[in-house]
């Protein structure tokens, strides 16, 4: 049985070698080449040790990006949390129809990223949008949605949680259904009140699922490129340009592909640390809350 | 939990149901709206207040589709997709399948390992990605592209495949084991087809997650290869008197997703959660 056991390594090979050859091998020459100043119009390539890093860490656009892309992070991974989970809670507590609210709500996030971005982009275009055309029928001046530097911010906020609060609300409604119900039947006998009986029974059972799902949205949030592409291209000026944005910037429009891997690995980094502290702090709420 | 005993409850499940009618409404005011305008003519589409009420017209959906090259963008969507199924979902099979029979505490670190990859932003693949193509002469053509589809879709291939792997019983490589099968007899006689259905499921979602990519088909595609998103993205939005046009291409390109999804719905939880379709 040993034996046999140790025969199905065999099994990995051409998965492992694939990984290999697309995954680690690419990922390692991108790390090699954000030690050098290369600039791939011309094809000169210097090696210049931190020097790439040493440049994005002292320059303004980097940390301009880096705030844009945690108040945009931040802000939608929020509003999908709240927003998904009660709609999770209300679905929880419609049991039949819930089916049918939940494959509708569900539309949004099925629609191909660049096709839901259209979908919002003609909803918020200046004048002729739906959004502009409803708001001037009742003499409202509505304000530049995609052109205004803050209300940009919004409406990428408000875009990401279009698309994504289903998958929230999907993740937390699987997680409610697998509720030990004997839990909540002994809080109502208790006596308690719902808001108590979300705050101590259903919350703490679906810490797991909570963090599970606010760290995947995080790590998407920081590498979701689609929906703000399409939407204001990281206009107005700067106002929405995410780090995944300038590091498409800097790769493909500028060409200084040195520089963006640099930005890259510093993108890989931020998110990594980002994530364990989130899990640590989240951890320790829910142990520490409950003793 | 009885919720229809206490007529304060029932009160309380009516008030959900009209509220979650109003929100679905209000979220789905986007896509209705995009169908609509698919179906307007421009002098419609442009009012205030926005017409609701007007002669619908299959005009853009026909034109779209012949006389624009859109067909073509569909062919290379689906060659590139088929390709990287073809290639992404056997090898990840073998791989979860394996995975799902060795030790616990070997198996614990790989996955793990596959889970941090979900982590890596794309945009550093993408860099490596196009200065070798670049180099090896490979930018606008299909092998580029699917390699690098593949990249992303391989961690979670054999992480939704080890799943499927778990759910068929131990007991039956064991009794091929004793009955002197190969692991490779016992793998294809007695373990694939019963994973059947779950390879279905893994290559409808492998499908999406590459029908659906856009970074890495907008830096490696050109004018022969460019997939259907790379064109919409680049027609529609820009110029509003072609809004009917290119609205008329989305709900064409989104079609076939709902389709797809519908007939995924149990598997959905499982399989977005790992990053399927908006990779």
């Amino acid at each position: 049985m040993v034996r046999w056991q140790r025969g199905l390594w065999l099994f990995f090979l051409p998965s492992f070698g694939l990984l290999a050859l697309v995954l680690l091998w690419p990922l390692s020459y991108a790390v090699y080449l954000s030690f050098f100043d290369y600039y791939l119009g011309s094809g000169e390539r210097t090696f210049i040790g931190l020097g790439n890093y040493v440049d994005l860490l002292t320059e303004a656009r980097l940390w301009n990006s880096m705030r844009t892309t945690i108040i945009i992070a931040f802000g939608s991974v929020a509003v999908e949390f709240l927003v998904g989970f009660a709609l999770a809670l209300a679905l929880y507590r419609l049991h039949g129809s819930a089916k049918v609210f939940s494959v509708l709500l569900f539309l949004p996030h099925i629609v191909t990223p660049v096709v839901a971005a259209l979908f919002l982009k003609w909803m918020l275009a200046s004048n002729w949008g739906f959004v502009d055309a409803t708001l001037l029928t009742f003499n409202i001046e509505p304000p530049d949605w995609l052109g205004d530097p803050v209300w940009a911010k919004v409406s990428v906020i408000l875009a990401d949680a279009w698309v994504f609060t289903p998958l929230v609300m999907m993740v937390l409604y699987a997680a409610l259904q697998g509720l030990d119900t004997s839990l909540l039947e002994a809080a109502q006998i208790d006596g308690a009140s719902s808001w108590n009986t979300l705050r101590h029974v259903i919350v703490p059972a679906l810490i797991p699922a909570i963090i599970f799902v606010i760290s995947i949205r995080l790590m998407d949030v920081f590498r979701f490129f689609d929906l703000i592409y399409v939407l204001t291209g990281g206009g107005p000026g700067t106002a929405t340009e995410t780090i995944t944005i300038y590091t498409y910037q800097l790769g493909f429009r500028m060409l200084e592909v040195g520089k963006a891997s640099a930005l890259g690995v510093i993108t890989l980094i931020v998110v990594a640390m980002l994530l364990l502290t989130i899990n640590r702090g989240l951890n320790k709420a829910y142990r520490g809350g409950d003793r | 939990m009885s919720a229809q005993s206490y007529p304060g409850r029932r009160r309380t499940t009516w008030v959900i149901f009209i509220a979650l009618c109003v929100f679905t409404f209000i979220n789905l005011t986007p896509l209705i709206w995009a169908v609509l305008t698919s179906l307007k003519d421009p002098r419609d589409a442009f009012t205030i207040p926005p017409t609701i009420i007007f002669e619908p017209t299959l005009k853009y959906h026909i034109e779209v589709w012949t006389e624009n090259d859109f067909v073509f963008y569909l062919m290379n969507s689906l060659i590139i997709s088929a390709g990287t199924v073809f290639i992404s979902v056997p090898a990840g099979s073998l791989a979860a399948y394996a995975l799902s029979r060795i030790p616990r505490r070997s198996a614990g670190p790989i996955l793990s390992a596959l889970f941090t990859i979900r982590m890596f932003p794309h945009m550093l693949l993408a860099i490596p990605f196009f200065v070798m193509g670049t180099f090896l002469n490979m930018i606008d053509t299909y092998p580029l592209l699917i390699l690098a589809l593949v990249a992303i879709n391989q961690p979670f291939t054999i992480w939704l495949m080890h799943c499927f792997f778990l759910e068929i019983p131990r007991d039956l490589d064991e009794a091929a084991a004793i009955d002197g099968c190969s692991n490779w007899q016992a793998f294809r006689i007695v373990i694939l087809p019963l994973a059947r259905p779950g390879m279905t499921v893994a290559a409808l979602f492998s499908l999406l997650l590459s029908y659906n990519e856009f970074l890495f088909a907008l830096i490696l595609t050109g004018t022969d290869t460019k997939t259907l998103p790379v064109a919409i993205a680049s027609f529609g939005g820009e110029d509003i008197s072609s809004w009917s046009l290119s609205a008329a291409g989305a709900i064409g390109i989104m079609l076939p997703i709902v389709l797809v999804m519908l007939l995924l719905q149990r598997h959905l939880v499982r399989g977005l959660t790992a990053g399927a379709v908006k990779g």
